[in-house]
């Protein structure tokens, strides 16, 4: 603490009589310098406070527009950061502990102090707000920490357990398809349900070693092939790949590019599995006559352009130069319990319609691995945004 | 034509008898398989194939061991092998131009026509 810092406090009081005696004692100047102001309501007081810097509110419980300890929760909920001295009147300790307990960092008791422990009261009751600020902080980031530890954890053990599956369920589907190949060429007896049934067992046989193939891609950290490319033709090139499922649902597709996004360097097949993947959950999330409308733009990265949409944004610095692309729906947007989960392996909303849920945590581990970013939120006027982020000097 | 002789070594019995039968529909080609990788030298030494296909993971024993007790007999040191995967995909292999370390890799499944092809190549 330093004691030769003007501090800056905000006398909250009724009383005129004690504002006057207040200032005076604040301005005695024997135990530090003090800027002081006052007002005598809660909402001149909340005015001053978004105004002003201050480092300690001196809280009369009862003013006039508010009274008793809701004052201080109303104080506290308004301004948490700021320290807080309740003052309150005679044989009033209960109150003064309460408040206390509730959130303000000293009281005391009117009449009951001088200069000295005024002041002492305010020093105290900044530090102490000061340890209560770092001790929230590093809370918070213990817990951050926490639920990364356990994802990456939970990644690995998805990992090790996909290397494990994808060799046991792949050696019986190569059985089952040179089955159905052999059966093809050395059936000599043809009609078209044998047809059929050869057709919807190999069919079947490669969707389900698709699924595989999802897995293996999800566990595999294998390395990047980086070239440099625009943006918008990987889009492109990913549109005409899902061209047919668009076509299909009746889902139109509007382009909004910008003109002067920089080239990036990316590994285009992987960042096309990335796109053609949020494509298709645009398309299955929309109605018929839907519209998906991507655009790009280039901007300096802030920490918002991911708002509550993904907890990686220190991946890339504030104030870099991004490449962002946005692919904008019109379904219904996703649900709120929902959202804290659609990153996760094997989380899915269409698991009746054969969604396995590894689509968007490919998708991110990919993006992750070109130390870009993907997010997902709603938009206001309904439907989802799913946003891509790329560092323009980046390139995993 | 004489058909070339080909040894699968798969713990999979079960794949390596539909490999065996759509080689050998083909007519092209002799099919042997052998499904314990500790017999797989002898196999060879009484078939003497022309080529061998070579599962990489197998209970006790990996197709990397296995190539070089065929290395270490000179009778087959020279008999080109192509390893099966299931561990790696396609994508993987093909970006490696088909090889990994100088091997041929094929990764299942894979269809019947690119086995031939991966087989006619090293013949």
């Amino acid at each position: 603490m330093d004691f030769h810092r003007t501090l800056h406090v905000l006398i909250v009081e009724n009383s005129e009589v004690d504002r006057t005696m207040l200032m005076g004692m604040l301005s005695h100047g024997a135990y530090g310098t003090f800027e002081a102001d006052t007002v005598s309501t809660l909402k001149d007081a909340f005015a001053y406070l978004s105004q002003n810097h201050v480092d300690v509110v001196l809280l009369d419980l009862n003013v006039d527009d508010c009274g008793g300890i809701t004052t201080l929760e109303k104080m506290n909920s308004r301004f948490p950061d700021v320290a807080i001295v309740v003052n309150t009147g005679s044989f009033q300790d209960d109150l003064g502990l309460k408040a206390v307990t509730m959130g303000a960092q000293d009281y005391l008791i009117k009449g009951s102090y001088k200069n000295y422990g005024l002041v002492k009261s305010l020093y105290y009751a900044i530090e102490r707000k000061r340890a209560e600020l770092e001790l929230q902080q590093a809370l918070k980031n213990l817990q951050e920490t926490q639920g990364h530890l356990i994802r990456v954890e939970k990644m690995n053990i998805v990992g090790s357990i996909a290397t494990g599956i994808a060799h046991e369920v792949k050696n019986p589907l190569a059985t089952i398809l040179y089955g159905i190949e052999y059966l093809d060429t050395a059936l000599k007896e043809r009609n078209d349900k044998i047809d059929l049934t050869l057709r919807s067992m190999r069919d079947a046989t490669h969707k389900a070693n698709n699924i595989i193939k999802d897995l293996l891609d999800f566990a595999s950290q294998s390395e990047l092939f980086v070239t440099e490319h625009q943006i918008e033709d990987v889009v492109d090139h990913a549109l005409n790949l899902t061209h047919h499922q668009c076509e299909k649902s009746g889902i139109r597709i509007v382009k909004e590019y910008s003109r002067d996004t920089s080239r990036i360097k990316i590994d285009k097949n992987r960042i096309e599995q990335v796109v053609v993947d949020v494509v298709l959950n645009a398309i299955l999330s929309m109605h018929r006559d839907g519209v998906l409308r991507i655009s790009t733009q280039m901007k300096k990265f802030q920490l918002t352009d991911l708002h509550q949409m993904c907890d990686d944004r220190d991946v890339i610095p504030e104030g870099a130069d991004v490449v962002i692309v946005d692919f904008d729906d019109s379904g219904a947007g996703i649900r709120e319990e929902d959202m804290p989960h659609i990153f996760d392996p094997f989380f899915t909303t269409r698991r009746a319609r054969g969604g396995v849920g590894l689509g968007l945590s490919i998708a991110r581990t990919i993006m992750l691995n070109h130390k870009a970013l993907i997010g997902l939120s709603n938009l206001p006027e309904g439907g989802a945004r799913a946003r891509l982020v790329f560092p323009v000097s980046g390139g995993g | 034509m004489d058909r070339k002789k080909i040894l699968i070594i798969d713990d999979e019995s079960a794949f390596a008898e539909m490999v065996k039968l759509n080689l050998e529909e083909s007519g092209r080609f002799l099919v042997q398989c052998e499904s314990n990788p500790h017999d797989a030298v002898q196999s060879a030494l009484s078939f003497f194939p022309d080529l061998i296909l070579l599962d990489v993971i197998m209970p006790d024993i990996e197709g990397p061991d296995v190539v070089a007790k065929f290395r270490d007999e000179p009778l087959l040191r020279n008999i080109p092998i192509i390893f099966l995967t299931a561990t790696i995909r396609k994508d993987e292999i093909l970006d490696g131009g088909g090889l990994i370390g100088g091997h041929v890799f094929i990764a299942k499944p894979c269809s019947v026509n690119e086995l031939i092809s991966a087989i006619n190549s090293q013949l």
